[in-house]
């Protein structure tokens, strides 16, 4: 283990070699925010975030946060600098983050960015950029998965559309997802006597101004749910078969090179609707083609889904050691991240970024 | 030996109980100081000094070490941050105080029946109006943990001083959590509790100090 003076050398010497690296392949460095309007971050995420941020007010009352990871505040300087075009970033900074028991950890994260390029190559630039510091380490792993085809499999399923939508927004959410699948499997989810009661009452609720609003919400809005949702009952038969569907699905574990045939062939054995893949299938192609031979890299449906705002190709470059997983790089895609943080429209973004921590200490 | 100090509920029903309690087990509370003062002592038994305080400050005391004992709503613990559970212990729960924390909505909202469809009609609320529901409480943390193992994440807690079941048909909120012990307050403002909304069922408890855990007063209150 190295201490002190030492570390804090190897960390500073490594860096300057990577984000020269980075500046080969045309990465500006960019210095970042240490804080973030909490209410920012809040209005995407939702509640759940402020458990593992530091977050206090300033002397006005206004909610600001040390920046839990470095993408976001990336993301918030190509809004801020109102950019519109393709824009290469990297940077060298902490990331803080609290623990379950509410103890601060930093990061100390080395990264780069590509937000809205147009170019199908950007992903391989920005993975070759975050493995290449890393190709000299012995047994060196990586795991490549892809949440956006988690969305073209529920998609591609018989569900009711508001079962789709809740499976989609809590892929991220482990556990609670896991509660989920065991409610879709078990339990029919329309109340049938309180639905016979509200019918009645729903005749009351037909006469009144349809843009009344009670509670936040529209009378017309209620009584459209309302009706959508018992005309559209989630059949138990089918629920049970849907969930082994995701389950089996959430299996598929292997190597780059057979990820595109063992996709087609899941898609094909459980006779789901496979025409939106494509796009996807391409991209792994690209990325095996490009990389597949550099590294030994698997692919893992049920990778990636800890950070909510990932919408496609997610990466991770690890090494077993005393059969333990050190985390040494990871990243993806997150075309949805920029629109959510206030830009006008969703664009295309990737990044990752290089646990420093980590690295000295192999 | 230093006296053991009790607290107790300084006014309403909870109050009216707690004295009745103590009755029970022989400890029959004293206003020596007069009907308006704040402290009391037990007849027979100079052990003890007490003190009428909120039932929430009660909680808290214990918590600092200025009280040992005291009689307060399970539902004020819980809500503390969970340090509060490693010096403050339930000694007992009582058989009064009785009241659930439930997610209560507006009466007319029939779509949302259970928490599954308020997940969903949360993310189409921000989707539509640009902004995460919200939810009025006098308890934030309770309510805050619970949204989130329903998998509710698009809200934002509204405090609440008093008044909350007014907050959705105000504007100040979309929906409430409030403790109830009949429900009768949330129907006569027309609201609803969702079918699985129960976020805790509460009951006045003795809590005592980690510190005289084994005091053997304790064998009185049992």
């Amino acid at each position: 283990m190295k201490q002190g003076l030492e570390k804090k050398r190897l960390k500073e010497d490594l860096s300057k070699k990577i984000l020269s690296n980075f500046k080969k392949n045309k990465f500006i460095f960019t210095d970042l925010d240490l804080l973030i309007d909490t209410n920012l971050l809040t209005e995407r995420s939702g509640e759940q975030f402020k458990k593992f941020t530091l977050t206090y007010k300033d002397l006005f009352g206004k909610e600001i946060s040390l920046r839990p990871d470095l993408t976001v505040s990336t993301a918030l300087k190509y809004i801020q600098e109102k950019k519109n075009k393709e824009e290469k970033y990297c940077y060298y900074g902490s990331a803080y983050r609290l623990d379950k028991e509410g103890d601060l950890k930093v990061f100390d994260q080395i990264g780069c960015e590509i937000i809205n390029s147009n170019s199908d190559k950007s992903e391989n630039i920005l993975i070759n950029s975050i493995l290449e510091p890393l190709k000299k380490i012995k047994k060196l792993e990586v795991i490549l998965g892809d949440v956006g085809l988690f969305k073209v499999l529920v998609e591609s399923l018989e569900l009711p559309s508001r079962w789709k939508l809740r499976l989609v927004k809590n892929f991220s959410r482990k556990e609670y997802f896991e509660d989920m699948l065991k409610r879709l499997e078990t339990n029919y989810d329309l109340d049938q006597k309180a639905i016979k009661l509200d019918t009645k009452r729903l005749q009351d609720l037909e006469k009144l101004d349809p843009n009344e609003i009670i509670g936040g919400r529209t009378v017309s809005e209620i009584i459209k749910r309302f009706n959508k949702k018992i005309k559209d009952p989630r059949d138990s038969y089918k629920g049970k078969k849907n969930v082994n569907i995701i389950r089996d699905f959430l299996n598929i574990n292997t190597s780059i090179q057979k990820a595109e045939s063992a996709i087609l062939f899941f898609f094909s054995k459980n006779k789901l609707n496979n025409l939106s893949i494509k796009s996807y299938l391409k991209k792994i192609s690209r990325i095996n083609k490009e990389i597949g031979k550099k590294y030994s890299i698997n692919f893992k449906t049920n990778f990636g889904r800890n950070t909510d705002y990932y919408t496609g190709i997610v990466f991770l470059a690890c090494v077993k050691k005393n059969s333990k997983i050190i985390e040494l790089a990871r990243g993806g895609e997150y075309n949805g991240l920029l629109r959510t943080l206030g830009y006008k429209k969703n664009i295309s973004a990737i990044g990752g970024a290089i646990n420093l921590n980590e690295l000295i200490n192999l | 030996m230093s006296k053991i100090k009790i607290g107790l509920p300084s006014k309403g029903r909870l109050k009216d109980e707690s004295l009745a309690f103590l009755k029970s087990k022989n400890l029959e509370v004293m206003n020596s100081f007069g009907e308006r003062n704040y402290f009391f002592n037990i007849k027979n038994n100079s052990e003890i000094d007490g003190v009428f305080l909120h039932a929430r400050e009660i909680i808290e005391r214990i918590n600092d070490g200025t009280l040992d004992i005291g009689i307060s709503g399970l539902d004020l613990l819980k809500e503390l941050p969970d340090v509060y559970s490693q010096n403050v212990k339930i000694f007992k729960k009582l058989n009064f105080g009785f009241a659930d924390l439930v997610v209560a909505i507006p009466k007319d909202w029939l779509d949302v029946q259970n928490m599954a469809d308020l997940e969903e009609v949360s993310f189409e609320f921000r989707e539509k109006y640009g902004r995460r529901m919200r939810v009025a409480t006098k308890y934030p943390n309770l309510t805050e943990s619970f949204f989130l193992s329903k998998g509710v994440s698009q809200f934002r807690v509204v405090p609440s001083l008093g008044a909350t079941e007014s907050y959705p048909f105000t504007g100040s909120s979309e929906l409430i959590t409030d403790i109830t012990s009949t429900g009768s307050t949330l129907k006569a403002n027309n609201l609803r509790i969702i079918n699985d909304g129960t976020i805790l069922k509460s009951s006045a408890c003795i809590f005592v100090s980690k510190k005289i855990a084994n005091s053997k007063f304790l064998n009185f209150l049992k």
